[in-house]
């Protein structure tokens, strides 16, 4: 989704400045292993202090600014096609899409031992939620018992399922195809 | 193997230079400052020790304004192609309506049959 690939720019930018800062420490480290100056009676120095205050806060608005813009892209209303219901349960999620007809269905993660040659281990499902490409869509997503997390990181889309509260998320999908999530919150009973 | 092709190479075991957009271009020309920096340096100065961290501040310089350069174009670029789309799918969508922007009707052009 584009959201998603706004996050992987995102990642990537921000492994490009940990890269730099990386190379820069191990720089230090080699320079100062290998160096012959000492002095054991330094107590202060205004430029190296001004350089090591000065150089953080730049980083930190280097990679500020593209996070707070994807940050509020992701919260920007788009007028959804559709609304799908997501209901978290242990161990089941329940769809109801109730926009034209009132179409509700549990579905069950495929157990190990009865998955076909080529599917997923963990990751099929028996009864997949249906969405259509290139229409924006929300899912309102709760839990029924504890707390879960409707999660598919190939849309980019992660949100928590918390009993009595319905939580909101929206994405666009412009790639047919099948995408897989997992709950990504600890549901279980040990 | 075509795993390993398609995984590439890492720097530091981090950055994914042949899968990331931009990294090659801004590790290269990176490589380049710091060479350009570190040698003018030192036939100016023939200080090898200073010649090494001026070249080393050259490479960070020149790669990070590489990146910001070259991801700043890839942006727009994106912003444009998203544009395009919409476009296109729009145009797919309103052809032969009224909505067709293409479909401006004319000032002396009858309406009725003739």
């Amino acid at each position: 989704s584009p959201v998603m690939e706004e996050l992987l720019h995102l990642h990537d930018h921000a492994l490009m400045v940990v890269f730099l800062i990386s190379t820069l420490v191990l720089y230090i480290m080699l320079a100062m292993i290998s160096t012959k100056l000492t002095n054991k009676f330094i107590l202060d120095s205004q430029e190296i202090e001004i350089i090591w205050t000065v150089l953080p806060a730049v980083i930190l608005i280097l990679i500020a600014l593209p996070s707070l813009r994807i940050l509020y892209l992701m919260d920007e209303i788009n007028d959804p096609h559709l609304t799908i219901k997501a209901v978290g349960h242990q161990w089941y999620w329940s769809y109801e899409y109730t926009d034209y007809e009132d179409l509700g269905f549990d579905t069950y993660m495929i157990p190990t031992q009865d998955l076909a040659p080529g599917q997923f281990r963990l990751l099929e499902a028996d009864h997949r939620m249906v969405v259509p490409v290139e229409s924006p869509l929300r899912v309102l997503v709760t839990a029924e018992d504890v707390l879960h997390s409707w999660a598919v990181p190939a849309l980019g889309v992660k949100m928590d399922a918390v009993p009595g509260r319905l939580n909101q998320t929206a994405f666009i999908t412009f790639r047919p195809g099948i995408f897989y999530g997992q709950c990504s919150e600890i549901c279980g009973a040990n | 193997e075509e795993e390993e092709e398609e995984e590439g190479f890492r720097l530091l075991g981090i950055l994914d230079v042949q899968n990331t957009p931009c990294s090659r271009d801004a590790i290269l020309h990176g490589a380049g400052g710091s060479v350009t920096a570190g040698l003018l340096h030192f036939l100016a100065t023939s200080r090898v020790r200073r010649s090494f961290d001026v070249g080393f501040a050259g490479f960070m310089l020149t790669t990070l304004g590489s990146w910001l350069y070259c991801r700043m174009n890839n942006a727009k670029l994106r912003v444009q192609q998203r544009m395009i789309q919409d476009g296109i799918k729009n145009q797919i969508v309103y052809e032969g309506t009224s909505r067709d922007p293409a479909n401006k009707p004319e000032a002396g052009t009858p309406s009725g049959p003739s």
